[in-house]
């Protein structure tokens, strides 16, 4: 497989799996702000923080951390290139130029995907449409991601496709707990209504990344922080999970080749992540710690890179 | 008979559909009669079902402008275009004949030069195309393979009779529409579809990667086959990622391949290199090898023509074939079928006039009016002078031009295009059209079932080039023998 085409197929896996991240986690932000009790101060702003993009909304808007400029640098800003229109703009480019290893029903899907947002663009400056489009566009990518499964052979193409989609995914999960946790720790739950809505808070969140059912299978008990962190972060069968993503690019370096040092890599960050006792919801350790696993994974990116990607450290 | 075409008008131009007023062509016969009752506005619905199919499937083609590429959607018109099939076996075998004898002439010109010799054709025109290259000189390739795809522009005149108007065969392109236009009528059209017989197109990625394998210069049982494209900019780009799609081949770029000491080319995969043993090049020779042609080429791929040269790689077309593409050359076609065939030719050239020759330059000179003026080396439709429509100023433009650079110029009379009818803003109305078939020529030979059908979609327009405004239409070779 050529460098070339494994590197975009690679981001077009990335940008798909961050499509839809953002998509949910712009959704439930919005249900939390419907049931949090107004004194739990709820900002838009959170939503990014949460996805790193605090300097560039500082010079795009300043100070105006208004709801519409926060959507609006989250889902249409075509300059910031991590919204979800940018990132659907690039999937949708790295498909064009891809077209010729994936199947053909790949590139006519995300087309269509990207008119149909495109053409209803306005829909994300009112809530109630926003959460019909948000759900729409994670319906899609979740149809994507299921139609390559479905209909790709599990060749070189197809692994890293799941690179990617594992990757990002596993970055995302560690921004949705972080999510969390900014409230968590905006906020002093000292009584019994507040734990309540702490609980709440935890049911939103699993929500969004529809791990709530598969949650309430594992946990009987009541919807506790501690165990919801451990579940979207060491779980070994959760979908979503870190560990679980970690496994799954473990197995799936294991049939490409040169992959010896990046799979002991990711061993040592499995090993970390699964190491890692309870850290309380809301502290600055959790934060740190989930901060770490997003650099870490970004260090793999840039081994990726110079294992597979640069033609002229391949060749 | 279609209600439709009840007003169509009939100006003196061969009409593909219509003999006369409410007289199909055999080959349109069926057509017409089952859309009988179609009313006008139903050709509008198909047309929009035919554009948000198109849009869903992103054909597109780049245009480039003064503000950068912009990705077009498709031009299309949904009523086909019929040919009769005996009628266009006559044609296939016409043009295989044409491209086996510009095939043999090419190697001609970069070994014996035999032609030349005989008399036939002057040496000057060949040394002075800007498409000879002295680099190939020696070179015998596999069946004598140089154009391995070819589209030749065909159109009819007012008499109905078929000429080809011109040859492309340095990096022909259009063959995707062709297969797209199909797809798209046969969603928009599908009753008709099963009800008449009509030759299917599809096979064409197939036989097109079949005869690239033969070109393989090993006798290697599973020979490695890219398309080189020269990126997502090129206005051609969606096809070239659409034939590798098809064939299932690696679809690369310059900087994915690389030509080490051992004169083989080979690709840049994640695991390393691997050999490369057909490239269907979509660049021009000029950006191949920046260490024998254009150096500032990113594009190519420096010490392609050293392992082409050593026999290590097979290139299609290989490098040096555009000198057939000249339009000088192209004139000298029916000689070039007598002479190394020893056959005449089954389908003429448009009358050509060549500037360089004086006399020839005298009458064009005389009847620049007349006459549509081409460059000898360029495509696309630019340059061009349409005679009986340019202003005094282009004539004098042109005038002048040619004066200036005789070799560079060809004139031929204005042809008048035949029509079809086309959905117009209120009614069906006629537009002229061209036919590009494309020919394959490897072990064997092949001709795609029809070709793309180019319209000049504004009202008396002959200009067909997509990047000129033109659109396309679907083109059907339709049995018509009466069923036993």
């Amino acid at each position: 497989m050529l460098s070339r085409v494994a590197e975009r197929v690679y981001w077009l896996a990335r940008y798909i799996e961050r499509i839809e991240n953002t998509a949910r986690l712009t959704k439930v932000h919005a249900q939390l702000m419907f049931d949090l009790p107004k004194s739990v101060e709820m900002s838009w702003y959170g939503l990014v923080q949460i996805t790193s993009n605090e300097d560039y909304f500082a010079e795009r808007f300043g100070d105006e951390r208004s709801e519409q400029n926060c959507m609006a640098l989250l889902l249409t800003d075509r300059n910031n290139p991590a919204s979800l229109m940018s990132s659907l703009w690039w999937a949708r480019e790295n498909i064009r130029t891809t077209r010729d290893i994936l199947p053909r029903e790949a590139w006519i899907h995300i087309n269509e995907l990207y008119l149909l947002t495109k053409q209803r663009q306005n829909d994300f400056n009112e809530r109630k449409k926003r959460n019909a489009l948000l759900s729409e566009i994670i319906r899609a990518c979740q149809a994507f991601t299921g139609m390559l499964a479905g209909t790709m052979s599990q060749n070189e193409t197809y692994h890293f496709l799941k690179l990617g989609m594992y990757i990002e995914r596993a970055d995302m999960t560690t921004r949705l707990i972080d999510e969390g946790g900014l409230y968590v720790s905006q906020q002093q739950f000292d009584n019994e209504e507040d734990t309540y809505f702490a609980s709440i808070l935890w049911a939103h969140l699993l929500r969004s990344i529809s791990s709530y059912f598969m949650y309430r299978l594992q946990y009987q008990t009541e919807i506790s922080g501690p165990e919801v962190l451990q579940f979207l972060t060491q779980d070994e069968h959760f979908a979503r999970s870190v560990n679980y993503c970690l496994h799954e690019i473990q197995g799936v370096m294991s049939k490409l080749p040169n992959s010896g040092a990046l799979q002991k890599q990711v061993q040592q960050l499995q090993n970390r992540v699964l190491s890692e006792k309870a850290l309380s919801i809301g502290s600055d350790q959790l934060h740190d710690h989930l901060d770490w696993i997003q650099r870490e994974l970004s260090e793999l990116n840039s081994l990726l890179y110079n294992t597979w990607f640069n033609p002229k450290q391949v060749a | 008979m279609l209600k439709s075409l009840d007003n169509y008008p009939i100006n003196g131009f061969y009409d593909e559909a219509i003999a006369h007023p409410q007289q199909p062509r055999p080959a349109a016969a069926q057509l017409l009669h089952q859309l009988e009752d179609t009313p006008f506005d139903s050709f509008q619905e198909m047309q929009q079902s035919a554009e948000s199919a198109i849009a869903q499937l992103g054909i597109s083609f780049t245009v480039y402008s003064d503000k950068g590429n912009i990705d077009r959607l498709w031009p299309f018109d949904v009523f086909p275009r019929t040919i009769a099939a005996d009628e266009w076996q006559r044609i296939t075998t016409g043009l295989k004949q044409r491209l086996k004898a510009l095939n043999l002439f090419i190697e001609d010109v970069y070994n014996e030069q035999r032609i030349f010799k005989a008399g036939v054709m002057p040496l000057d025109v060949i040394t002075s195309s800007k498409d000879y290259r002295p680099e190939c000189h020696g070179m015998k390739l596999k069946h004598a393979s140089w154009a391995s795809i070819c589209g030749s522009d065909l159109v009819r005149d007012g008499e109905g009779k078929i000429y080809v108007l011109e040859d492309n065969l340095r990096v022909p392109s259009g063959v995707s529409y062709m297969l797209e236009n199909r797809a798209v009528m046969k969603q928009v059209m599908p009753e008709v579809f099963r009800d008449m017989n009509i030759l299917p197109v599809d096979q064409y990625p197939l036989q097109l990667l079949s005869m690239l394998r033969s070109l393989c210069p090993q006798n290697c049982d599973d020979p490695e086959v890219v398309v080189l494209t020269p990126g997502i900019f090129n206005s051609a780009y969606y096809e070239h990622a659409y034939l590798a799609h098809e064939m299932g081949a690696e679809l690369v770029e310059g900087s994915d391949l690389v030509v080490l000491e051992d004169n083989c080319v080979y690709m840049r995969n994640i695991d390393g290199l691997k050999q490369v043993d057909v490239i269907y090049r979509r660049i021009d020779d000029a950006f191949l090898d920046p260490e024998v042609f254009r150096a500032d080429s990113t594009l190519g791929v420096p010490g392609l023509m050293r392992a082409w040269r050593a026999g290590n790689i097979a290139i299609a077309n290989a490098p040096g074939c555009g000198v057939a593409d000249d339009k000088v050359v192209y004139a000298y076609v029916p000689e070039m079928i007598r002479f190394y065939l020893n056959e005449e030719p089954l389908i003429d050239n448009v009358p050509t006039y060549l500037c360089d020759c004086e006399e020839d330059r005298q009458y064009v000179l005389q009847h620049l009016n007349e006459l549509v003026v081409k460059p000898a080396n360029e495509s696309g439709g630019y340059g061009l002078l349409i005679g009986p429509r340019a202003t005094p100023e282009e004539l004098d433009t042109f005038y002048q031009l040619i004066e200036k650079d005789p070799r560079n110029y060809i004139a031929q009379p204005t042809l008048n295009l035949s029509t079809v009818p086309t959905v117009c803003q209120s009614t069906l109305e006629p537009r002229h059209v061209d036919l590009r078939p494309f020919i394959l020529q490897g072990e064997k030979s092949y001709v795609t079932a029809g070709g793309l059908t180019r319209v000049a979609l504004q009202k008396g327009s002959l200009v067909v080039n997509s990047s000129q405004g033109g659109g396309s239409k679907d083109t059907w070779i339709v049995v018509t023998e009466e069923k036993v």
